[in-house]
């Protein structure tokens, strides 16, 4: 539906973007006792993991190999060895994610065949160690999980597909279901969406699920690991996985190179944010497990599925109270672009209009976005834009809240990173329950400001933030 | 005599000055340098245009003399491949010069070293906001094949076209030192082509640590910044601050007490900096390094171009301000002994006040222990400033410290005290539990640490939101650990659940 359209020009002015390495670590933090190494220089381990830390206020596993003047030159192959050794004599992971960064694709090293040659010399019984070609200089944040889920679906040993002798299941049968998740779910989703599956009889195996590892848990103390995840034995038993379920492009690549290794079905989900996505979703889930939509065959399990109406009707009557407010808002959204996907279309079933759109980089799911026009840029354009289209609420990143200050919009923190705000780990953006969870907030922040602007009680002059502020279009559509 | 002795000569008040000769002879050698300075600028650019100058062998740095030639061979120590921490050169070199807050700072490279530390750090401006936008050349595929030297001359321009900015830094990084683009070259034309300074800064990652990274930054600034400009006008009583970031608007407590002394900060390199200032900061008469070894060739170097004197010092708790003002006041001193005097009176007058202040808190905070894991010279003025608000210090970290860091933590922690080597998450854990410490101070990386350790955390380090200089700082030191150590989550948090109590109690 949208037209999409490059940005203001060469460089960046207050980036959007984000380093697709940090993507690919994001897929190995959601893998039980796992952690991600970064082969690169340590600024570039550091800077991300000091970005995780800031977002989800977690201790974020993440190592480096350390690169240096004269290994950058030489070749970094031992360096890589190292690290690895380093980290599995001191930590003993289950799964190493080696993400190759801009300094170890620019020299030309052949990353691939120096990791094939380090996992041969290891003796078996060792961690998995799946390595991801991840360049700085190429995509962003959501290409670096797509490359690193698709690198993880095709190393990983898996039990035999069915259908095979000696395998369980096959195509609808009762094996379990493959759910990929995108960057874009938070841990509420995640537990919203595994709570579905199991609800209407069917057993999830969620990858990634930082739903256990990235949620903010208070343990029994430190661990220089991932305290949670998709556990290894998990891993394998998707071999015997009956359908595929894709949430958002990222994982698009990954769910057909698991249905190519193990002959099950996928169905892809944009996103699954919103009420008519949602629903998709669940109609998909019962027509797997065989249900009828009226009533469960097994009447021992109904009260699970009771939740879920319940939570959608929730939904379906906050989604009456917040049109009053959201109907006729001037939004400006800069996220990834799964995300801008859902979010948009969660606020478009309200009735607001997106009057400006920003993802970071291209990707193939933006041409669906329910708006006219979607700029790949910054967040100088999303301010230029956003500026002139009038936008009386910003939903971005935390770095996106001094430009809706600038512009006089109100503002809601989703994405990634959030560092402004505690919670968000735990922030809902998907299913029936995230769904209300976001647009309480989107509707609550645009109430505070409307109390601020109302016609009867302006500004002093002195407190006038901006005076070449445009009339914050809530007023048309709440007065 | 030199570097961290200073800091001894200034307790002891007198000689040691680093002046070759009185203020005449130090005004003379001044302004015979600046030519010479000048000149060295000029052929220095042309000879490593678009390498990193040698900082590797400082002569100012104690810990770099006392090496063997063969240790000199070796290095700074390299970071271990799987169990390294901290930021690299490129991530120094942005800590050092980002705080000049009405300069652009621009990234020449792929999106991640940008995008990922832009508007990060808590540098706080009393102006301009600039230096908090990010500014990149977001590198594709295509300009690591083809060369990005266009796209960073295009960048600047647009850049200095939307924004004004008093100055442009430019920074290189691995990809655009890998393939060789030719950062003097362009930002020497688009200086031209924009008419305000245009500065590159070298500062690939992979040359190495932070402290590498700062010390890149001081040698470009005194490369191609300082001495470019004159301050509007001198006092006689100008300092420069190097290493003094204004983290959380520490600065701020800080300048007044300095000017209750008459003395005017000039340069502060760098923290709620102006281009101008830094860029004037050869008219000082003197210099502070502030709890950094790895600017310590910045203060070398305006010493021997200007004649500048310098000390090392910190600002962090009553005793280390006590040794600050001696040391400016030495520095300063016009051979008739009244600025120290008025020196001595300040530090009197401040110390009473902050004593009353303080002494709630040293009743509350009695009994309680810390363990310290910071770096450099701050491992042992935190624990001059922990003990001084009542907390015993049981054990320090000494990353990035030299022997004489170390000496004086030894001869503050007393016998019983323990220096750490190992500053791994579980080590400092166990440290914690074995010597029945209540409070871990350090720094942001290790606040998780301690929190799923169920322990009270002191955020010490350049992330955090607090500040602690001054004789003000000393005082909100205080009552930051008392509430750290008093609140109730503590207990709340240690109880056991209720699936893990013990059948029948409770």
């Amino acid at each position: 539906m949208a037209r999409v359209v490059a940005g203001r020009g060469r460089g960046a002015i207050d980036p959007l973007k984000l380093g697709a390495p940090l993507g690919g670590a994001l897929v190995f933090l959601g893998l039980a006792r796992a952690i991600p190494v970064m082969h690169g220089s340590q600024g570039c381990a550091s800077f991300a993991k000091a970005l995780l830390t800031r977002h989800f206020r977690e201790p974020i596993p993440l190592q480096t190999t350390a690169v240096t003047e004269a290994s950058a030159v030489i070749g970094a192959g031992d360096l890589l060895a190292t690290a690895i050794d380093t980290v599995r004599a001191r930590f003993h992971p289950e799964i190493v994610g080696l993400l190759t960064t801009g300094l170890t694709e620019v020299n030309g090293e052949d990353v691939a065949a120096e990791l094939r040659s380090y996992v041969d010399s290891i003796e078996s019984g060792g961690p998995l160690v799946v390595g991801v070609s991840t360049p700085d200089f190429t995509g962003g944040l959501s290409d670096g999980y797509a490359a690193a889920l698709e690198a993880l679906i095709r190393a990983v040993p898996l039990d035999p597909p069915p259908g095979a002798p000696g395998a369980a299941g096959g195509p609808g049968g009762p094996g379990p279901t493959a759910i990929l998740a995108g960057p874009e779910l938070s841990s509420v989703d995640i537990d919203e969406i595994a709570d579905l599956v199991t609800a209407v009889g069917l057993d999830p195996i969620v990858v990634p699920d930082i739903s256990g590892s990235l949620d903010g848990h208070l343990d029994t103390g430190w661990s220089p690991l991932t305290t949670g995840g998709t556990r290894r034995d998990d891993l394998r038993r998707l071999g015997g996985c009956t359908r595929i379920a894709a949430i958002g492009g990222a994982t698009a690549a990954a769910a057909e190179a698991l249905s190519e290794r193990t002959g099950a079905p996928v169905a892809h989900f944009g996103h699954v944010c919103g009420l008519t996505a949602t629903d998709e979703f669940v109609a998909y889930l019962l027509d797997e497990s065989c249900w009828s939509t009226s009533a469960g065959r097994d009447g021992a399990q109904r009260p699970v599925p009771d939740r879920a109406r319940r939570w959608r009707a929730r939904l379906a009557d906050g989604m009456l109270d917040a049109h009053f407010t959201l109907g006729g808002a001037r939004v400006a959204l800069a996220l990834e672009p799964d995300q801008l996907y859902g979010v948009a279309t969660l606020l478009r079933e309200v009735g607001a209009e997106i009057v400006t759109a920003v993802a970071p980089q291209a990707a193939p799911v933006l041409a669906e976005v329910p708006c006219d026009e979607v700029i790949i840029g910054d967040l100088a354009d999303l301010e230029e834009r956003a500026r002139e289209a009038g936008a009386g609420l910003v939903l971005a990143g935390s770095h996106a809240r001094a430009i809706a200050e600038r512009i006089g919009a109100a503002y809601l923190a989703i994405g990634f990173p959030v560092y402004d705000r505690l919670g968000a780990g735990l922030r809902g953006t998907a299913g029936y329950a995230g769904s209300l969870r976001l647009l309480v907030d989107a509707a609550n922040v645009l109430l505070d400001r409307a109390s601020e602007d109302h016609p009867a009680h302006r500004p002093t002059p002195a407190t006038q933030r901006d005076a070449g502020r445009r009339s914050d279009p809530l007023e048309e559509s709440i007065c | 005599m030199n570097g961290t002795g200073a800091w001894a000569a200034g307790s002891g008040g007198g000689d040691g000055r680093h002046r070759p000769g009185g203020a005449a002879a130090a005004l003379a050698s001044r302004a015979s340098s600046i030519p010479a300075a000048l000149a060295s600028r000029a052929s220095g650019t042309a000879m490593t245009s678009g390498q990193a100058p040698d900082v590797r062998d400082e002569p100012a740095c104690d810990h770099n003399r006392r090496k063997s030639a063969a240790q000199k061979r070796a290095g700074c120590p390299r970071p271990k491949p799987g169990a390294a921490a901290g930021g690299c050169a490129f991530d120094g070199a942005m800590i050092t010069l980002v705080p000049i807050t009405d300069a652009a700072h621009v990234v020449h490279g792929p999106i991640a070293c940008a995008g990922h530390s832009w508007d990060g750090r808590g540098s706080r401006s009393s102006g301009p906001e600039l230096y908090r936008r990010g500014f990149t050349t977001d590198l594709s595929e295509q300009d690591v094949v083809f060369g990005g030297e266009q796209k960073l001359f295009d960048t600047v321009i647009e850049v200095v076209r939307r924004h004004r900015p008093a100055a442009v830094f430019v920074y290189s990084t691995c990809v655009t030192a890998s393939i060789g683009d030719d950062l003097d070259a362009v930002c020497r034309a688009a200086a031209r082509r924009c008419g305000v300074p245009v500065v590159p800064v070298p500062s690939p990652g992979f040359a190495g640590s932070k402290n590498m990274g700062n010390r890149l930054a001081g040698e470009a600034l005194l490369r191609h910044v300082i001495g470019t400009q004159e301050p509007a006008y001198t006092t006689g009583y100008d300092v420069n601050l190097v290493g003094e970031y204004n983290i959380a608007g520490e600065l701020w407590d800080v300048e007044p007490v300095l000017s209750k002394l008459g003395i005017r900060v000039l340069a502060c390199v760098s923290g709620d900096a102006r281009y101008r200032d830094v860029a004037s900061a050869h008219r000082a008469d003197a210099t502070m390094v502030v709890c950094s070894r790895a600017l310590v060739g910045l203060a070398r170097g305006l010493h021997e171009r200007y004649g500048i004197p310098w000390f090392e010092g910190s600002f962090f708790g009553v005793r280390a301000m006590g040794h600050a003002l001696r040391g400016f006041a030495t520095l300063l001193n016009r051979g008739d002994g009244v600025f120290a005097a008025r020196a001595e009176e300040l530090i009197a007058a401040e110390e009473a006040a902050v004593s009353v202040a303080l002494a709630p808190y040293r009743e509350r905070l009695a009994g309680a222990k810390a363990v310290l894991y910071t770096g450099g010279n701050k491992s042992w003025s935190v624990v001059s400033a922990l003990q001084e608000i009542g907390i015993e210090v049981v054990a320090s970290g000494a990353t990035k410290s030299t022997e004489d860091d170390v000496d004086k933590i030894h001869e503050l922690l007393g016998p019983g005290g323990r220096v750490i080597v190992d500053g791994t998450p579980a080590k400092l854990l166990d440290l914690v539990r074995e010597t029945g410490a209540d409070l871990l101070v350090a720094g942001g990386r290790n606040q998780y640490t301690a929190l799923k350790g169920r322990l009270p955390f002191l955020d010490i380090n350049q992330e955090r939101h607090v500040p602690y200089a001054g004789y003000a700082g000393v005082v909100e030191l205080a009552r930051r650990a008392d509430l750290a150590l008093s609140n109730p989550v503590w207990a709340h948090v240690c109880r056991p659940a209720p699936w893990d109590r013990p059948v029948g109690v409770g």
